[in-house]
């Protein structure tokens, strides 16, 4: 298989790439051009981290115990009224 | 007890688990606890109602995040959504990549950040693009998904996600800047 992609089109379907929305066929060539362009595996590091840093802010943030308790008690209600 | 079932999976044992995602969503959107909790359980008490609409093997999260985001356009939202500035269109995909590159080629700083200035910069992006970011790159919903709740072209999607992006990372380095963070590359000496 031919080296298809160039640095442009590489950075263009960078996030793609990294949210796993490519097609298996594209991020194959994603991956490749990666292996072998450095200015493009360092911006891709840097995407990268911040992705990594937004997923994080998810796992430190959650459903008070107070509402989770009223959600259920409310449901509760819900069910017995059928 | 009456509960409805769809293939057996009861109501609370698929949607109880995303309380979490729930409330966190919830937050962004309404920018007030008070008003997060109330869309949270509005959003519960119909999902709900609609199990029976729910289709088994499809993501839950999804589901119930599309009836969250339908709640609070129809019952919370105050204002109509600004249109979308247009003068996004020439940001670099990598503009902050190469104003730090020298110093931080990693993005480390991203991550010393505390949670709350994190925060508040998704708070302060066009809410257009606040809430892509926050179903998509918080919550981990497909681009297909976000597609589906939102009940636009994937494409809208895509574009919206750049620019969210783009300008969350413009305001984050912008704060580690100033706050020292990122610390400019040292002036060579004469």
């Amino acid at each position: 298989m031919s080296e298809t992609l160039d640095c442009q089109e590489a950075i263009a379907r960078l996030q793609d790439y990294l949210k796993q929305e490519l097609t298996p066929e594209l991020a194959a060539e994603m991956h490749a051009h990666l292996e072998h362009c450095r200015p493009c595996l360092g911006y891709a590091r840097f995407e990268k981290s911040f992705l990594e840093m937004l997923e994080a802010q998810a796992h430190h943030c959650g459903c008070p115990g107070e509402l989770r308790a009223r959600v259920l008690r409310e449901l509760r209600i819900e069910m017995e009224r059928g | 007890m009456a509960e409805p079932t769809t293939t057996g999976r009861p109501f609370d044992a698929e949607a109880l688990p995303h309380l979490d995602a729930l409330y966190r969503v919830a937050l962004r959107l309404t920018g007030d606890p008070t008003q997060a909790e109330d869309l949270v359980q509005d959003t519960m008490l119909k999902a709900y109602r609609a199990w029976h609409q729910y289709r088994p093997g499809t993501n839950a999260k999804g589901w119930l995040l599309t009836i969250l985001r339908n709640t609070f356009i129809n019952d919370y939202r105050r204002r109509k959504l600004e249109p979308v500035a247009t003068d996004l269109e020439a940001i670099e995909p990598h503009a902050i990549y190469r104003a730090v590159e020298d110093v931080d080629p990693e993005g480390a700083f991203f991550s010393k950040i505390v949670d709350e200035k994190v925060l508040e910069a998704i708070d302060a992006l066009p809410p257009d693009f606040r809430e892509v970011l926050v179903l998509s790159d918080m919550e981990g919903l497909r681009y297909g998904e976000i597609a589906e709740a939102l009940k636009v072209p994937v494409g809208t999607v895509k574009s919206r996600l750049f620019r969210a992006r783009r300008l969350l990372q413009g305001s984050l380095y912008q704060y580690a800047m100033e706050t020292g963070i990122i610390s400019p590359r040292e002036a060579p000496h004469e």
